[in-house]
């Protein structure tokens, strides 16, 4: 076991793993934090993403001792307490989950793309959430969500009766 | 067996830690991080590069050298040519391009990925490094195989280098099954000014493909043209080892070559005009 | 269609997923993130070999490993655990069985059947030990075609068995021989459905949690059936379903994978009670994409008169459903016979399924449940009809759907549809999409080089089913609780792995009661707080957890409404109850708040409410009609109140040198009765259809010729991702059913065979000027170039 550091949610943290040990079981496991999730451990479903050094990424494909001295935020970090951020919100409203397995991916992934591109288009959205799958909702409500935290008017879904405005 | 993990601070600190030939190299991890996870790969010793100080381009005079560690999203607000628009067609969403690195992809040699074929494309040359020295070889040698390269155990991808275009044009096109298929086939096209094209066919034999061919007298759609290219790319294929994984059949990736390739150029010629 | 006033809480309005804010910030505790103090973790060692004998399992050096506490085989498994009883027993059916172990004992018959298991401190340890456990197998011929297994000298899965049949059965009625010869054109063809898997984004897991003081178990389970999961581990291990409590809280998606039934689910208990600690197993994405969803291959052949009348349907289908499973999956195929021939007036039907087991995993319960097959081949069939008589394919639809009042119709196979309005569904998705208009586009196109094409797929979704004596179970039970401070507190048997009836439930509750949906607590997956119930599948929850919360919370309704006349010196027909308070119908300012009158009946007991028993809870089981079991001249039984309905049309675009197929729009019009929550069956509509979708262009568990998967991470089993859909368009139409509470019919099943029906349809229509047939799905890139090329060869 090696020791290691790590600031989580701005809280630094010191635990100890084995050179093996995944970032995202170091996360869940050593630190505690549950809401990123393990679906797949080869870097394809997106559910284990977390921001590291302020970028997005995979914690089931980092492993931990690469991350000794880094700031990683998870999806935890993004309500303010009761709060919930724009992303979050939008999430909701658009019923853009159903299970929530796939929520720490999603969310993360499209606050990184709001935060970069404020006002996307719909291919950049999709090329922002290519790197999670859902299997529940089947995206499109995802897509209008991520587009209606980004402020824009237009949604991806037409002709939905039950939608609010 | 529990590996013993290394993150050096510097080139001679990796090529000392893989002397013994036991490591394994992990870049950004992508590949290699799962590979380990499910026990398909193995060594007495992890050899990190993310502390090593190899990430980045920097403009030589024969060249630009992207560091090993450059990732994917570097190289889109990079100046490299061809990799900059490939980068962002990588697959796997910000999260494998913020940490899968094109040199990790080089390494990995997978036959159906997008960077081989475009660094033979480009003539790239392959900086590798070991405790006993470096060398240079280039991008047309260092693939031999479906995951097989020239790296010796004992040695690390530094950087590659990607000599100036010279006015060439370039084009770049992928096939893929579906969003989040690995490619099928690959088609990287050099067309230097005035000159016959070089297109690079990858995913469809077990190492990258170069195909010369002539410029088309009328259009990149001219039937004849595409006739012609074709029968070169099946001439070429015809000498290469066939390739074939769980997505795709050679036969298939054979077939659908010389589509994907004229397609390419049509596009290297596009944007020639 | 919801009316513009009506509040989102409300019976019909859109109200957000209640357990949302949990969910978004990380809060929500599925399986996983349960990690008790010293628990151990489990790894399953599988076989490595399709079929063969165990000759010896050597595990000295696995349990050598630090860490380990157990290595346990099959043959010492045995001594404490009995077979895992069937959720659906085939001998019940009259087929063969085999009973079903946690860790096989003598034979493996597939690459990836549990052998032997170990338990260690860490995951890692267990993994690493697992690897070390030496299995010799003496090996057997194996067979991984249903059709090859079915040849008299082929490799038997079961020697007890006469052959690899489950089993085989013949529906439908008339004379199907004398239509055929009667018929003014006959049209046959072959259907091969590919294998495609469930694949939750939440694998499967469990953590037992055995307290040997107390002789009590307690499983967290990624489960939708928690009650069947307690009645079959306490048959299994032999102990009473008293002292079993199984919690499946949040579950991360299922799509009928989490039905139980696995081998895991009594091992991990057992692990548990051998161990004295805590086990916890979740799987490997490699092993949730071992569970099959479906393979089938149909055999038909239609008659239809010259103008379009399908008089008469033989359909011949061979199901592949791997390995023999207690769970459910292996009766799908059944269902793939009996919903033939879906919505349209077929008199002479035939349909004969035989059930084959292979040596590759078994098929597994999942969306769809087999009616999707009915529809991809009823669909292929239509189509095909339509071109051999030059018709359009939705006029030949129009002329064969069985008209909207001819409901309760029942079908040749014996189904008695409740309700719904076939031509009215072709209409508004022919409407949506501009049939006309695409039709034009293609010819525009064509002579471009660009292939456009136009597919429906009808689709009937039988819902909310009862077999008789299985588990699989047509009503369910709900508890309302009114607490001294007006809180409700709803504990029903119906489950949730993330489609949201919670929140359904909640507004029949909140609707029904006249309280704020604020007030309602509902409490689901937990065996020691439930009424006995069922969990979910079939597209059950809100008919018959709803319709038993409904009745549940009208009880509680009434003695509040009773109690307040009282309190308001008013008769009690003179009373409602609505927005938390009791108040006089014609005079709203005479009022009591809820909570007061509940405080009322259970602190002034004596004073106020004589004659009245002060108990604010109700707990109802809510029977749906329509089922009927007691077997007609024909033999045929009726097992489905509801029939939900749809039909589905999509327009693709095919690149005839690489054959991809891209979509270029999608509509589904959709009929699911009364809507309780519009959003949240939207969402399960296109959920459904994305995985419909997915199993029609891309999706296939691909097998070496050893047995093994090959195609074992999304990398090589494709799902849809974002850019894969396109943006579903859905357009409603509501036929009550009127044998349900509320009028709803079963959601969330209704999309799988539809959009493979449909994308199969509009492929074959794109590539018309190619003479292509299309012959199955999935539809991927190098099938359909083969197809090109095969009808050019022609
Ligand atoms: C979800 C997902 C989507 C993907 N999509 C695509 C795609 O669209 N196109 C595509 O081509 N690829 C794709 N990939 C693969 C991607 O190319 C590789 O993941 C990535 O580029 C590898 O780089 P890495 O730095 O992460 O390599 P690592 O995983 O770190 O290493 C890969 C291999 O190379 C070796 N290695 C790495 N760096 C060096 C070095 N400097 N010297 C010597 N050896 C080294 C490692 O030992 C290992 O064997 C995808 C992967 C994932 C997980
Ligand atoms: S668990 Fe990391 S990408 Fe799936
Ligand atoms: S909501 Fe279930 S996987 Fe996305």
């Amino acid at each position: 076991m090696t020791a290691m550091r790590l600031t989580v949610n701005g809280v630094q943290r010191e635990i100890d793993v084995d050179p093996r040990t995944l970032l995202v079981h170091a996360i869940r496991e050593q630190v505690g934090l549950t809401g990123t999730h393990v679906g797949c451990l080869t870097g394809d479903c997106g559910a284990c993403t977390v921001v590291l050094d302020g970028r997005t990424a995979k914690s089931c494909s980092v492993l931990a001792l690469s991350a000794d001295g880094s700031a990683v935020d998870t999806v935890e970090s993004l309500a303010d307490g009761d709060d919930l951020h724009p992303v979050q919100q939008a999430f909701w409203d658009e019923f853009a989950f159903q299970c929530g397995f796939c929520l720490p991916g999603m969310l993360l992934t499209a606050k990184e793309l709001l935060e970069s591109t404020p006002d996307p288009d719909d291919a950049q959205v999709l090329a922002a959430l290519n790197g999670n799958l859902c299997r529940c909702t089947g995206y499109n409500t995802i897509v209008s969500a991520v587009r209606k935290a980004s402020g824009c008017a237009t949604t991806c879904v037409k002709e939905s009766p039950c939608r609010k405005s | 067996m529990t590996p013993r993990y290394s993150a050096p601070r510097d080139l001679a600190g990796v090529t000392a830690a893989l002397a013994d030939g036991d490591g394994v190299v992990v870049g950004g991890g992508t590949m290699v991080v799962p590979d380990m996870t499910h026990g398909r790969t193995s060594a007495a010793v992890v050899v990190d590069l993310s502390r090593a100080g190899l990430a980045g381009v920097t403009a030589g005079e024969d060249g630009a050298v992207v560091g090993a560690m450059t990732t994917y999203t570097d190289l889109i607000t990079s100046d490299v040519p061809l990799l900059s628009t490939v980068a962002s067609g990588i697959t796997g969403g910000p999260q494998i391009r913020n940490r899968g690195t094109a040199g990790g992809s080089a390494c990995y040699a997978n036959p159906a990925s997008d960077v081989p074929a475009c660094l033979v494309a480009l003539g790239a040359r392959m900086r590798l490094a070991s405790a006993g020295g470096a060398r240079e070889v280039p991008a047309a040698e260092f693939f031999l195989g479906g995951f097989r390269t020239a790296r010796r155990p004992d040695e690390v991808l530094e950087a590659f280098v990607v000599p100036p275009l010279g006015g060439a044009a370039l084009g770049y096109l992928k096939f893929k099954l579906a969003e989040g298929s690995w490619p099928i086939v690959t088609a990287a096209t050099f067309a230097p000014t005035g000159g016959p094209l070089r297109i690079v066919v990858g995913g469809a034999a077990a190492t990258p493909v170069a195909v010369d061919v002539d410029r088309p007298s009328v259009g990149s759609d001219d039937p004849a043209w595409r006739e012609h290219v074709r029968e070169a790319v099946h001439t070429a294929l015809d000498a290469a080892e066939p390739w074939t994984d769980v997505l795709a059949p050679a036969a298939y990736r054979r077939r659908i070559a010389p589509v994907i390739a004229a397609r390419s150029a049509g596009r290297a010629l596009e944007e020639d005009r | 269609m919801a009316a513009p006033t009506l509040p989102d809480s409300a019976i019909g309005g859109s109200a957000r997923k209640r357990d949302g804010a949990a969910l978004l910030t990380g809060r929500a505790r599925f399986v996983d993130d349960h990690q008790p103090d010293g628990a151990l973790h489990a790894h399953v060692v599988r076989s490595t070999v399709a079929h063969g004998r165990i000759l010896s399992i050597d595990t000295a050096a696995a349990e050598a490993v630090p860490g380990v506490v157990l290595v346990l085989t099959g043959k010492r498994a045995a001594e404490s655990a009995g077979p895992v009883p069937y959720f659906i027993d085939p001998a019940a059916r009259g087929g063969n069985r085999t009973d079903i172990r946690c860790l096989q004992v003598d034979e493996v018959v597939f690459v990836g059947q549990p052998v032997a298991a170990v338990v260690a401190a860490t995951r890692q340890q267990a993994q690493e030990a697992a690897a070390l456990v030496a299995v010799e197998y003496e090996v057997l011929p194996h067979v991984l075609d249903a059709e090859e297994a079915l040849l008299p000298d082929a490799p038997r899965l079961y020697p007890d068995w006469p052959g690899n049949v489950v089993m085989h059965n013949r529906y439908g009625t008339g004379d199907t021989d004398a239509a055929l010869a009667a018929a003014d054109v006959v049209v046959s063809g072959e259907l091969r459905i590919g294998r495609s898997t469930t694949s939750p984004i939440e694998p499967r897991g469990y953590l037992a949690s055995w307290n040997a003081a107390e002789g009590k178990l307690t499983v967290h389970a990624s489960c939708q059936n928690p009650h069947q999961m307690r009645w079959m581990l306490a048959t299994s291990l032999g102990l009473d379903e008293g002292d079993i409590r199984i919690v499946t809280a949040k579950v991360g998606g299922s799509f009928g994978l989490k039905m139980q039934g696995h081998p895991e689910e009594t091992l991990v208990a057992l692990l548990s009670i051998l161990t004295g600690s805590p086990v916890k197993w979740i799987e490997d994405r490699r092993e949730t994409l071992m569970a099959g969803a479906r393979q089938q291959v149909h055999r038909f052949t239609v008659g239809a008169t010259a103008d379009g009348r399908i008089t008469a349907l033989v359909n011949n289908i061979v199901a592949d459903v791997g390995a023999l499973t207690a769970q459910a999956g292996w009766a799908m195929p059944n269902m793939s016979a009996t919903t033939l021939p879906s919505g349209y007036l077929v008199p002479d039907c035939r349909i004969e399924l035989d059930i084959v087991v292979t040596n590759k995993p078994p098929v597994n319960a999942a969306r769809g449940f087999g009616k999707d097959a009915a529809h991809f081949v009823m669909e292929r069939a239509v189509d095909v009809v339509a071109r051999e008589l030059g018709l359009d394919p939705a006029e030949v639809r129009r002329r064969n759907f069985i008209p909207a009042d001819r409901f309760p119709y029942r079908t040749s196979t014996g189904l008695n549809i409740d309700s719904g309005d076939f031509v009215g569904l072709l209409d508004k998705v022919c409407d949506t999409v501009d049939y006309a208009g695409i039709r034009r586009r293609q010819a525009e196109l064509r002579p471009l080089g660009r292939y456009l094409g136009i597919g429906l797929g009808f689709e009937l979704t039988p819902e909310s089913s009862d077999s008789p004596g299985t588990f699989v179970s047509g009503f369910d039970t709900t508890t309302v609780r009114m607490s001294v401070t007006g809180m409700v507190t709803v504990l029903t048997g119906v489950t949730s792995p993330g489609g949201g009836n919670d929140t359904g439930i909640a507004q029949i509750v909140a609707t029904e009661m006249g309280v704020p949906i604020e007030w309602v607590e509902l409490v689901q997956g937990d065996t020691d707080r439930c009424p006995n119930g069922f969990g979910n599948f079939s597209g059950r929850s809100m008919v018959v957890g709803g319709g038993s919360a409904t009745l549940a919370a009208r009880d509680v309704r009434d003695k509040l409404a009773l109690l307040g006349s009282r309190m308001l010196a008013v008769p009690v027909d003179r009373v409602e109850v609505a927005d938390g308070v009791v108040r006089v119908v014609d005079d709203h300012e005479r009022a009591l708040a809820v909570p007061d009158v509940a405080r009322a009946l259970l602190t002034r007991a004596f004073a106020i409410a004589d004659g009245i028993e002060p108990v604010l809870e109700s707990t109802r089981a809510y029977k749906p009609g329509n089922i009927d079991h007691v077997p007609d001249q024909f033999g045929r039984i009726q097992p489905y109140p509801t029939y939900s309905s749809s039909l589905h049309a999509v327009v693709v675009d095919v690149d005839v040198e690489t054959g991809k197929v891209v979509l270029l729009d999608y509509v589904m019009a959709h009929d699911c009765g009364t809507m309780i929550n519009p959003a949240l069956v939207e969402g399960q509509a296109r959920g459904a259809v994305a995985m419909g979708l997915g199993s029609a262009l891309s999706e296939q568990l691909v097998f070496g010729e050893d047995g093994a998967l090959l195609s074992d991470r999304f990398k090589t089993y494709l799902l849809p991702r974002a850019g894969d859909v396109p943006e579903l368009r859905m357009v409603h139409q509501v036929t009550p059913s009127p044998f349900t509470m509320h009028g709803n019919k079963g959601a969330g099943e209704a999309g799988v065979g539809g959009a493979q029906a449909a994308v199969a349809n509009a492929v074959e229509d794109a590539l018309a000027p190619f003479g292509v047939a299309v012959r199955g799905v999935p539809l991927t890139p190098p099938v359909v170039l083969g197809l090109i090329d095969e009808a050019a060869a022609r």
